[in-house]
């Protein structure tokens, strides 16, 4: 025997030792595992057999349900903590197939009261067979007073058929902001899967647009169980305790509700966007697009009538302009051109160029919106009278790219990151950007037509209103925020929002003020363009655009009236008050609303005026009550 | 490649095999009375566990062509592996219900933990093979195990998923009463249980673990909240009375008062509608199968299929254990499924894959005394 051999028989040895000191260890686990058989058989029978029938007997008559109760959502209000949104209880009609004897009775006499069609009602009660004949049927939503008073006094003659109470969104002004409030509709498969179930069932409701969306997290609440206890058949027999829902927390909005409601009044024979922003936050005062959605409607679901009414309607409702629409910014880029003008040295406030209606380059005539000419013109009179031929001359001095460099920095052709989904970024081309995306050299003409807004050149309302904002306030950039604060149901703050500064131009201060001069003018000079928003007390500084959607040559012999709607011109004026000392931007936008200073104006001098009343009333209020103090 | 040798298919354990489709057919006939009336999402539940349960048996027949003892090569790369997912499931997993316990696959979702159980009882069997435990294990030969059952426990633990971080203590405690200890050593280990518990209660455990622990401990506390569960499911079996309500007549159940009665509470389903006698029958053939699992340490001559044949039982054992007596309101609520039986795709793999690691034991009892012993085999020698 080789030693190998050896060791590795006494390791053998060793291993067969413990082997059975193992082997006799599984005997203990054997009586481990009969000892628990023996008290789980125990126990079951203990269950089953001993008090069987205590059990079998609260099985039959005393079941506690657990049941979920809905949260009420949280309410919506303006910045000065007006409510805007807020729930209402609806009733809504169910029905327990099982307490009703004659169930084909207790539906035709329901048809009836609830003026819905056999057919339809059947079809919801098929829809739920699956379901244990205990559970309620819904038959119809929100049901108005007369039917529940009706139901009420005859609910012997109607066994079966509950009235169910739910919270639901009351709009107290309407469509007011519809846009951005959005709303709520029953969750679907998917959202289900997004949300991993966690705090949602089939049935629910959740934000599906809007604030409702957004801040579905803080808007929703948490539900409440209770406990009910029912008999043999399910039914309810007495309300145990269980755990109230808490409300969800309410979001105050920087939004003013008589600003926002002035905008939309102006707007309402209109398709477009209203914007107000205090310049030295960011803050959205105003918000508007319209037309406005009826947000009643998609409750409990759109019909398709109504759905296919708004797709097919020519002023797009459904299109959130603020942040969606893409517009050639048109004459209000000129304050671009002006800025990179006088930031590269090309001109100064002196500069004269001579516009004699037209300015041709290359082997092309390049118009004036004023075909007679504005003789000689310097920055003031350019910008005041909207001249065309001004920043021709100065685009062509300092080339595409610079003025895409400072249309970026001011916040044109990026999302400006403001608190909504589906913002688009707009396009401000570069000789780069047409060289990828077209495949194309930049030719020089074309920068002709950018530094007057036009061309490849897209921004949205919201773009245009923050530059303006950045404008008056000398140069910074705010990120736009709608949301102020968030309260739980308590009323403490649980979240605030602070102004978050994107940009901030550096040495601009003395050409943001020259070219708030022209603006000043262009309102307030006797040939300017913006005249219509001129004000009585405050001073207001803004700019008319007017952007093409199609050329206007052969249109040009004839009156606007008689274009088709599609193919006018988009109306845009930007503005800021009071001049001296900057406090708000108003930017409106009206699609196919024609010249600026005719149809966007108005508008946002309405806004301004109710501002600035608004402002007074507060002012005299305060003098008034500073006079009592004193006394 | 492989060479089929006759022994191998004459000690193919049939009687396993049988036992386990006959007790997960009865767990798919339960799942779907448990899930029958919530319409088609439930026959997706059933098609799903189906689904998995066929995925299983294959995985068995795979492991079959396998020698157990590769396992001893690869315990700490798989290890790592599983502490990997468990780190993946808490970094970037799906989170439900508040707890960061999936991987999403895709067509499927993974809860590392289920195959971390086993994992834990294949490590610490390899560890105790390697060592000589001649002298019986100190305190310091006790370190390699308590880190390696420690990670486990405090990435499940921080999921937070109590019961899984439970059942590894459980797993961890069955295999060192086990192996031999020297007195020392366990009362050590005891010591030190008795000082992390409390910090753990007071550090750890989320408000509602403890409710829960609370809750059970003193149920007439609290009768309608977290008592709920374990009073509906007393109710549940204990109106089955004798021979039960009949499948799918279970009010209990389709009445909507039992929760989670597809996964945690199916034992109460099955009680309910197949009484007594129903129940009996099911335990009957869930212990022999357990004690079938102890029977291959008894068949097995060789040291690391026993520790392996041992730790996997134990940990089929006090899952079931644990899950029927909270199903018969014995325990509190801890989430601790009943293998095989309940609704979960991860669950119910890694128990068939436990058990196939069982069968590939006893099939290959015969193959240990021509080996040279605390050797690795390479595959050539095996098969």
């Amino acid at each position: 025997m080789n030693p190998q051999k050896q060791v590795f028989t006494k390791i053998r040895k060793i291993d067969a030792d413990e082997l059975n000191q193992l082997k006799k260890r599984t005997d203990a686990a054997t009586l481990i595992i009969i000892f628990f058989i023996a008290v789980i058989i125990t126990r079951l029978w203990f269950l089953q057999i001993h008090n069987g029938s205590k059990y079998s007997e609260k099985a039959d008559n005393n079941r506690v349900r657990m049941l979920d109760v809905i949260a009420p959502r949280g309410n919506i209000m303006d910045a000065e903590g007006r409510t805007i949104i807020t729930n209402r209880p609806s009733f809504n009609i169910v029905w327990v197939k099982e307490d009703s004897p004659d169930p084909d009775e207790i539906i035709k006499k329901l048809s009836l009261i609830l003026d819905e069609d056999i057919a339809d009602l059947l079809k919801k009660v098929r829809e739920s067979t699956d379901n244990p004949r205990h559970i309620p049927i819904l038959l119809k939503e929100d049901i108005d007073w007369k039917t529940l008073v009706y139901i009420e006094n005859n609910h012997y003659d109607l066994p079966g058929v509950r009235i169910e109470v739910l919270p639901r969104r009351n709009y107290l002004f309407e469509d007011f902001g519809s846009h951005m409030i959005g709303y709520t509709g029953e969750i679907n498969q998917e959202e289900l899967d997004a949300w991993q179930r966690g705090n949602y069932q089939g049935g629910d409701q959740i934000g599906k647009r809007g604030f409702e969306k957004l801040y579905e997290d803080e808007l929703r609440g948490e539900k409440g169980t209770m406990y009910m206890e029912v008999d043999a058949h399910g039914f309810e027999q007495r309300q145990l305790k269980g755990k109230e829902p808490l409300p969800g927390n309410d979001l105050q909005l920087t939004i003013d509700l008589d600003l926002q409601l002035e905008a939309e009044n102006a707007m309402a024979d209109k398709a477009g966007a209203v914007i107000a922003m205090d310049v030295n936050s960011g803050r959205i005062l105003a918000f508007a697009s319209a037309p406005p959605v009826h947000l009643e409607d998609f409750v409990g679901g759109i019909s398709t009538k109504n759905w296919q009414a708004l797709l097919n309607n020519i002023k797009r409702p459904l299109v959130h302009k603020t942040i969606q629409g893409q517009y050639p910014p048109g004459s209000t880029y000129k304050i671009i051109t002006a800025l990179v003008g006088l930031s590269k040295g090309v001109i100064n406030a002196n500069t004269v160029f001579y516009c004699s209606g037209s300015m041709v380059f290359g082997n092309r005539r390049y118009g004036c919106w004023k075909q007679g000419g504005h003789g000689p013109v310097n920055l003031h009179r350019a910008l005041a009278e909207s001249c065309d031929v001004y920043f021709y001359q100065v685009g062509i001095r300092v080339g595409v790219d610079s003025l895409a460099e400072y249309a970026n920095r001011m916040g044109l052709g990026q999302k400006t990151g403001i608190e909504f989904e589906y913002e688009k970024s707009g396009l401000i081309p570069t000789s780069n950007w047409k060289k990828l995306a077209k495949g194309e050299r930049w030719q020089e003409g074309e920068t002709l037509s950018i530094a007057i807004g036009q061309g490849f050149n897209l921004v949205t309302p919201l773009q245009v209103c923050q530059m303006t904002a950045a404008l008056a306030n000398g140069g910074i950039l705010y990120k736009p925020f709608l949301v102020e604060k968030i309260f739980d149901p308590e009323g403490l703050v649980v979240k605030e929002f602070a102004p978050t500064v994107e940009v901030e131009l550096v040495g601009m201060d003395k050409f943001l003020r020259l070219i708030r001069d022209g603006l000043v003018g262009a309102v307030n000079d006797k040939h300017g363009t913006g005249g219509e928003a001129r004000l009585k007390d405050i001073k207001v500084g803004g700019k008319t655009g007017t952007a093409q959607v199609v050329t206007m040559e052969k249109f040009k012999e004839v009156d606007e009236e008689d274009v088709a709607y599609k193919h006018r011109d988009h109306a845009w004026f930007t503005s800021f008050a009071p001049a001296e000392n900057p406090e708000i931007a108003v930017t409106v936008l009206v699609e196919h609303g024609g010249h600026g200073g005719s149809a966007a104006a108005p508008v946002a001098k309405k806004v301004l005026e109710k501002y600035f009343a608004k402002k007074n009333e507060l002012q005299t209020e305060d003098v008034k009550a500073g006079k009592t103090a004193d006394l | 490649m492989f060479r089929i040798d006759r022994q191998l298919i004459k000690d193919f354990d049939w009687i396993m095999l049988a036992a386990v489709l006959l007790i997960a057919a009865m767990g798919l006939v339960n799942l779907y009375s448990a899930t029958y009336a919530s319409g088609s999402v439930g026959n997706l539940i059933f098609l799903r566990q189906l689904f998995f349960f066929l995925a299983g048996i294959s995985f068995i027949i795979i492991i079959h062509l396998f020698d157990y003892r590769l396992l001893l090569k690869w315990n700490y790369p798989l290890y790592a592996v599983i502490v990997g997912l468990l780190l993946a499931a808490l970094l970037m997993g799906d989170s439900i219900a508040g707890t960061q316990r999936w991987i999403n696959f895709g067509f499927f979702r993974l809860q590392p933990s289920e195959p971390a159980k086993l994992m834990l009882v294949i490590s610490l069997a390899s560890y105790y093979y390697r060592k000589d435990t001649g002298g019986g294990f100190t305190f310091k030969d006790m370190l390699v195990p308590i880190g390696l059952t420690g990670v486990l426990f405090l990435l499940v633990l921080k999921q937070p998923d109590l019961g899984t971080a439970l059942m590894f203590v459980g797993i961890f405690g069955s295999m060192i009463l086990f192996v031999k200890l020297r007195w020392s050593t366990i009362g050590i280990i005891f010591g030190l249980g008795a000082t992390i518990i409390p910090i753990g209660w007071m550090f750890f455990l989320k408000p509602y673990q403890r409710l829960r622990i609370e809750t059970f401990l003193n149920p007439e506390s609290d009768p309608t909240n977290s008592g709920y569960h374990i009073l509906q499911s007393k109710i549940a079996v204990g109106s089955g009375l004798k021979f039960g309500k009949g499948y799918l007549k279970g009010t209990q159940g389709h009445l909507h008062f039992l929760p989670e009665r597809h996964t945690d509470f199916a034992f109460s389903v099955w009680a309910e509608e197949w009484g007594f006698a129903g129940s009996l029958f099911f335990l009957a053939v869930y212990f022999f199968m357990i004690l079938w699992g102890v029977n291959v340490c008894i068949a097995s001559r060789d040291k690391f299929g026993v520790l392996l044949a041992f730790g996997i039982v134990s940990l089929i054992f006090w899952q079931a254990i644990i899950n029927l007596l909270m199903v018969m309101g014995f325990l509190p609520v801890v989430g601790i499924p009943l293998p095989l039986f309940s609704y979960g795709g991860s669950s119910l793999m890694t128990t068939l894959i436990g058990i196939g690691l069982l069968m590939n034991i006893r099939m290959r009892k015969n193959q240990v005394s021509k080996l040279e012993p605390r050797e690795y085999m390479s595959i050539s020698d095996i098969v």
